[in-house]
């Protein structure tokens, strides 16, 4: 075979994962005994590496508060200096098969969302989303409020969640997206659907619950319009988890931002990055004060969405997003257009009716990207250099990692060859 | 030699196939002539070393 066909295999292959797989939200663990290569002195951060010294500050937050939450150390600045000497690991959380939105972390006793996906076996991770309380550890802040919140979530609302997906039998992420398709979310950044459909199948099984917390959790989960966010992204992760076992691939399989650099995975090389400087999400900013300056470059996990054809790939599906970041519907079908010209497969389970009920594009073929130099875009929400949520939009995925990853790709289809003589 | 057809052309509408930037059409247009654009771009705009690797990775229509 030719190289060429060698890639087009692999993308078939690659394609069938993605559209097959069947990722099925399974249960709420402690991340120490369910994440593999997790240990009581790791913490997982989002977005490809970074040197620790160059760590954003609210990441550096979030690290330190992970940290002293796990009794590693007293204070912040003593878990910073545990840091900087190599005592406690900083990981990226996709290497680990975990997603991290926005400034998020995770620690050993924190509990994680965990998916499986029901076709392939694959598994993915994913913390419990905070709720919409600005101030949490997912957007750079520790503090004695976030400690208390963060344990009640160790405590209480993560094993109660736990408790009722196991009782449901699992809750099934793909029937989520087809029964609310055609309700206006995009499933990055708007998902008020999606969460109200998840939580009617949890509702009745935390109802169960003896905990004198019972009333207080369901409240958590019913009020809060962004949690299936994270279920998602964990069930993404256990789709790409088995698209990575795939050489040669040119699918995009993971991708997210530091703060600083943003980073694509290809299935064909699994966890290598390719990384460049990262683009400022641009739309609108929660406070008319914030001005570009103030944010940092894309942070976080979250647009693993993006890598199954939610977010700015199906931006058609969720107009009112683009209208909330000073956009329009012409934009938004652009967005997907663009996307479907260097997508290799499309997502029929969800339909879009006002976009004459076609599905959405899913698997980012790097080759078209580079070839046609069409860039997909990504929504997101950005955060402030100093920690907490400034605005939302979206940014365009930076060229020069996806030329990066072509080199990659190509640098492993020589060798291949010359092994095989 | 037969100029007739050459004539024919030159005295039918003009309708203008551009390739390339959209404003040399719409400089015509603006003088009432007919155009068509072709959506053509290099590929990988342009980017040899790209070009390279897109040949032996393959993958573009």
């Amino acid at each position: 075979m030719t190289i060429e066909q060698q890639v087009n295999a692999a993308n078939d292959r690659v394609m069938e994962i993605l559209t097959k797989g069947r990722p099925v939200w399974k249960d709420v663990r402690p991340a120490l005994d369910v994440i593999p290569g997790m240990t009581e002195t790791t913490v997982l951060v989002p977005g490809p590496p970074l040197p620790v010294e160059r760590l954003t500050t609210p990441i550096r937050t979030a690290v330190c508060g992970a940290a002293v939450h796990e009794k590693l150390a007293k204070t912040k600045e003593e878990a910073w200096e545990m840091v900087l000497r190599g005592e406690i690991t900083v990981a990226q959380a996709q290497d680990h098969q975990c997603g991290c939105a926005a400034c998020m972390v995770v620690s050993a006793s924190m509990p994680v969302i965990v998916a499986e996906d029901s076709v392939y076996g694959g598994k993915g991770y994913a913390p419990i989303h905070p709720g919409p309380n600005p101030k949490c550890l997912r957007w750079g802040f520790y503090d004695e409020d976030v400690e208390r919140d963060l344990s009640w979530f160790r405590d209480h609302y993560g094993p109660a969640l736990g408790h009722a997906v196991r009782a449901a039998g699992g809750i099934d992420l793909v029937t989520v997206l087809a029964k609310t398709a055609g309700m206006g979310d995009e499933n990055h950044n708007r998902q008020p659907a999606a969460s109200m459909y998840l939580a009617l199948q949890v509702i009745p099984w935390m109802l169960d619950l003896e905990d004198p917390d019972r009333d207080e959790m369901i409240r958590h989960l019913a009020a809060n319009d962004r949690f299936f966010l994270h279920p998602m992204m964990a069930g993404v992760e256990s789709i790409t988890a088995t698209m990575k076992q795939v050489p040669l691939s040119t699918v995009v399989a993971g991708m997210a931002g530091n703060g600083v650099e943003f980073g694509i995975q290809l299935a064909g090389t699994g966890n290598r990055w390719y990384t460049t400087k990262a683009p400022v999400i641009k739309g609108t900013f929660l406070n008319p004060s914030y001005t570009e300056a103030d944010l940092l470059g894309y942070l976080g996990d979250s647009c693993v969405t993006e890598v199954y054809g939610l977010g700015g790939m199906s931006a058609i599906a969720g107009p009112a997003y683009l209208r909330m970041t000073g956009s329009n519907i012409a934009e938004a079908r652009s967005r997907t257009e663009k996307a479907r010209a260097v997508s290799l497969g499309e997502h029929t389970f969800a339909p879009v009716p006002w976009d004459d009920f076609k599905g959405f594009p899913v698997g980012l073929d790097a080759r078209k990207i580079i070839g046609y130099n069409i860039l997909p875009i990504s929504h997101g929400g950005s955060a402030l250099k100093k920690g907490g949520q400034g605005g939302a939009g979206a940014a365009e995925l930076p060229l020069e990692c996806f030329k990066e990853a072509l080199r990659g790709i190509y640098q492993e289809a020589l060798v291949r060859t010359e092994q095989e003589g | 030699m037969d100029c007739d057809k050459i004539l024919d052309l030159f005295q039918s509408e003009l309708v203008v196939v551009n390739v390339g930037p959209k404003l040399f059409a719409t400089a015509l247009e603006k003088q009432g002539y007919r155009t068509v654009q072709v959506d053509w771009k290099p590929v990988a705009g342009g980017d040899r070393e790209m070009q390279k690797i897109l040949e032996v990775l393959g993958g573009l229509e």
